[in-house]
């Protein structure tokens, strides 16, 4: 006698992860990863008003993976070296304290959290989407002469809870022997990853406005977010453009065009154009960016 | 044109000049009109100017105060406090005080339009909304409010992200260690002593000796030394190459004498520009001035007699204060009813640590007209209020005329400054001798006692 497979549904299948998310969050035993090690070390020293390139060197010396990305990063195009960037030290000189917190801070993040197994085609989309929407970001604070460098960790991680989610259902144990479809797991991150995101922001001990972003960053919510440095609302048009630029028929132009956040912010139809107009340098910022 | 867009007075921009030339024109029962492009209205003055950085200044004043009184307390404040926790103060005056100018113009029954404005003729003002969409309107009277913004020269790449204006610098979320600022005028002098004061290492360089050049020598003295306890530097005299990010970690500013200064943030305050993009003046009939102002003659009107235009766009004093009046006193004239007198003596108000107001005329001028002049001083650390409050830095100048009876001028540098000036300007008003200030009795212990000690001192200086 063999024992029945089970074959659910698809529909079965997202009402099971659903009830057993939900009960995770509900019963706080959701798993979340911690902060990148590395990641952590670079937040700490970059907030360390005496810190200098040595701690950020000996740190990224650690990870020889980290340091071989940024030598990678260092070299591309977008950072223009006048020579081969062939040293840490080197690319340090030529990345600068700031920037190199910034990109240590991204890859590790990326390698880290952004990194699941059978998955890793989606998940450097969702990682394309975050860097693509920090970069936008910081175009559209720029423009309302807003904080850059809020705008861009918050466009960055505005959606910190999606690969989270990710991560939890492929460890949940279902009665189901059927493997989850992409388009099942999408559906639940898009249900949940604000409150996942939350959770994390909260345990990773983000700061403050990033936080609020993650929370709020979304169409029916940033008019409630607070923070003078509006990243919720900078957020929630970047994210849009994101989507746009990377799918161009996940929104109609026309419709990205006059979104309640559009008005919100002030845009004008030419500050609109003026936007859509760095979307060949923001591809191209990103792409050397993506492991 | 259908009558819903005919109007008495169409006045563009809603900032403190824009917005009392449409109040007073609604208080004369007229149909009122006013554009505005942000969201918001109010202006550079509510939202990049005169409120924002007043706020900083008064919450870095009290950050500083904070810290001191904890050695009296013996408890300590932490030492990263983020220039956030200062912003959130800010973001909630600017509110309160953008719902208090709406409300106003409401209930004056203007109708506000969210949009940009362009001239079609002088007659007929487009609206370009933000869905894109037109509307013209056709006015009587229109007058022009646009204000200024920051000046960006071109040899310095201002984005907003290493390398600020005076909007952008509203947006830092945390202190940096090092700013450099550009420019010695009341903007780079006021936003340097507040940084200078939260313990940022500030450097004004400026083409002038002497921040401040138009003010009394003697307060921008008190002001340098000031600047510089709190570890500020200026540098004078100097004229700026170029300035630029250099891509790491800094931005590099060098001189014309090939110093380079480097430093984490830089500030462009090098003066700025009358708003009249977009207008299409040429339209209306109006040609700028080769300085990008607006012409105007002592009424604010311009070349073409209906159109008045206020405020920073005519230029200077560039006062909110005064582009309030001059709103004010434009509807009048365009309506024909009575302003009331000229103003006179219009005080001047610094909002740097320490504050400086200056009122009537300078000792030089004096001299100049009267031939020689008689100044009083008088030290806030001299006098009772000044000694109970731990003033180490204040002063008041009153300048009168050659005999000592007259008084002429009156120019303070200290904590309240900007209030005290008042006093004196009411005394240019009415024409107060120098005795009676000595005659009189002021509230005691108070800074007002200044006037005393300082008309004594004028007294004690006359010929005998």
């Amino acid at each position: 006698m063999t024992t029945p497979t089970t074959i659910s549904t698809e529909q079965e299948i997202l009402e099971e992860l659903r009830a057993t998310l939900l009960n995770q969050l509900e019963q706080g035993k959701l798993d979340l990863p911690l902060l990148p090690q590395v990641a952590n070390q670079v937040l700490m020293v970059a907030d360390d008003p005496n810190s200098d390139s040595s701690k950020l060197s000996s740190l990224i010396q650690q990870d020889q993976a980290l340091a071989a990305q940024i030598l990678r990063i260092a070299n591309s195009p977008a950072y223009m070296p006048r020579s081969p960037i062939v040293s840490l030290q080197q690319a340090i000189a030529w990345l600068g304290l700031n920037m190199l917190s910034g990109i240590a801070f991204s890859v590790s993040v990326q390698s880290g959290v952004f990194n699941v197994k059978g998955f890793e085609k989606e998940v450097k989309g969702l990682w394309r989407h975050a860097m693509t929407t920090g970069l936008f970001g910081k175009e559209i604070a720029r423009k309302i002469r807003h904080n850059v460098e809020n705008a861009f960790l918050c466009g960055l991680l505005h959606g910190i809870g999606k690969p989270v989610i990710l991560h939890t259902i492929l460890n949940l144990r279902t009665t189901s022997e059927t493997k989850p479809t992409w388009s099942v797991i999408e559906q639940l991150m898009n249900e949940y990853h604000v409150q996942v995101g939350k959770k994390l922001a909260e345990s990773w001990k983000l700061p403050d406005p990033v936080q609020e972003t993650i929370l709020m960053y979304q169409d029916h919510m940033y008019a409630q977010a607070t923070s003078p440095t509006k990243g919720a609302m900078i957020t929630c048009l970047a994210t849009h453009m994101a989507s746009f630029q990377l799918d161009p028929s996940s929104i109609e132009e026309d419709v990205l065009r006059t979104l309640p956040v559009v008005q919100d912010l002030n845009f004008y139809p030419e500050d609109m154009d003026a936007l859509m107009e760095l979307q060949d340098t923001i591809r191209s910022s990103v792409e050397c960016m993506i492991l | 044109m259908s009558n819903d867009t005919q109007y008495d007075i169409v006045v563009i921009g809603s900032g403190p000049s824009g917005q009392k030339a449409a109040i007073q024109g609604a208080k004369a029962g007229k149909r009122v009109a006013l554009i505005e492009q942000n969201r918001e209205v109010g202006g550079s003055c509510v939202y990049q100017g005169t409120i924002p950085s007043k706020t900083l200044r008064e919450s870095a004043l009290q950050i500083v105060r904070f810290q001191r009184t904890t050695e009296v307390f013996e408890f300590k404040l932490r030492d990263d406090i983020k220039i956030a926790s200062l912003m959130k103060r800010l973001d909630q005056v600017v509110k309160a005080h953008g719902q208090f100018m709406k409300e106003q113009i409401g209930r004056n029954n203007i109708d506000l339009f969210h949009g940009r404005a362009k001239f079609l003729s002088n007659r007929e003002v487009q609206i370009n909304g933000i869905d894109g969409k037109p509307l013209t309107l056709s006015a009587k009277f229109v007058v022009i409010g646009t204000g200024s913004s920051p000046r960006v020269p071109d040899n310095i790449p201002v984005d907003h992200e290493h390398i600020l204006d005076s909007d952008s610098i509203l947006s830092l979320v945390y202190l940096p260690k090092s700013l450099t600022v550009l420019g010695g005028g009341v903007i780079a002098s006021e936003y340097a002593s507040i940084f200078a004061l939260l313990g940022v290492q500030v450097t004004m360089i400026d083409t002038s000796d002497r921040p401040l050049r138009f003010l009394d020598k003697e307060l921008t003295d008190e002001f340098c030394g000031a600047f510089e306890e709190s570890g500020g530097k200026y540098q004078g005299e100097q004229k700026i190459k170029e300035a630029h990010w250099d891509g790491y970690s800094k931005v590099i500013t060098t001189l014309e004498n090939g110093d380079k200064i480097e430093s984490e943030k830089l500030l462009v305050a090098l003066g700025r520009i009358a708003n009249i993009k977009g207008l299409n003046i040429e339209a209306a009939g109006l040609t700028p001035t080769s300085r990008g102002l607006i012409p105007v003659n002592d009424e604010c009107q311009t070349t073409v007699p209906h159109i008045y235009a206020v405020g920073d766009v005519i230029g200077p004093p560039s006062l909110a204060s005064c582009s309030m009046e001059q709103g004010r006193r434009a509807t009048c004239h365009a309506l024909g009813l009575d302003p009331g007198g000229n103003p006179e003596n219009t005080p001047m108000g610094i909002y740097t640590i320490p504050e400086m107001s200056s009122v009537g005329l300078s000792e030089q001028e004096v001299i100049e007209k009267f031939g020689g002049a008689i100044v009083g001083r008088s030290k806030f650390n001299e006098i009772a209020r000044g000694q109970i409050s731990g003033m180490t830095i204040g002063l008041l100048k009153m300048i009168a005329d050659p005999k000592g009876e007259k008084l002429l001028g009156v120019h303070i540098v200290g904590e309240g400054a900007t209030e005290l000036i008042h006093i004196g300007q009411m005394g240019l008003l009415n024409n107060v001798k120098i005795d009676s200030f000595v005659e009189n009795i002021f509230n005691f212990p108070t800074l007002a006692e200044a006037y005393r000690v300082a008309a004594l001192d004028i007294t004690k200086k006359r010929r005998r």
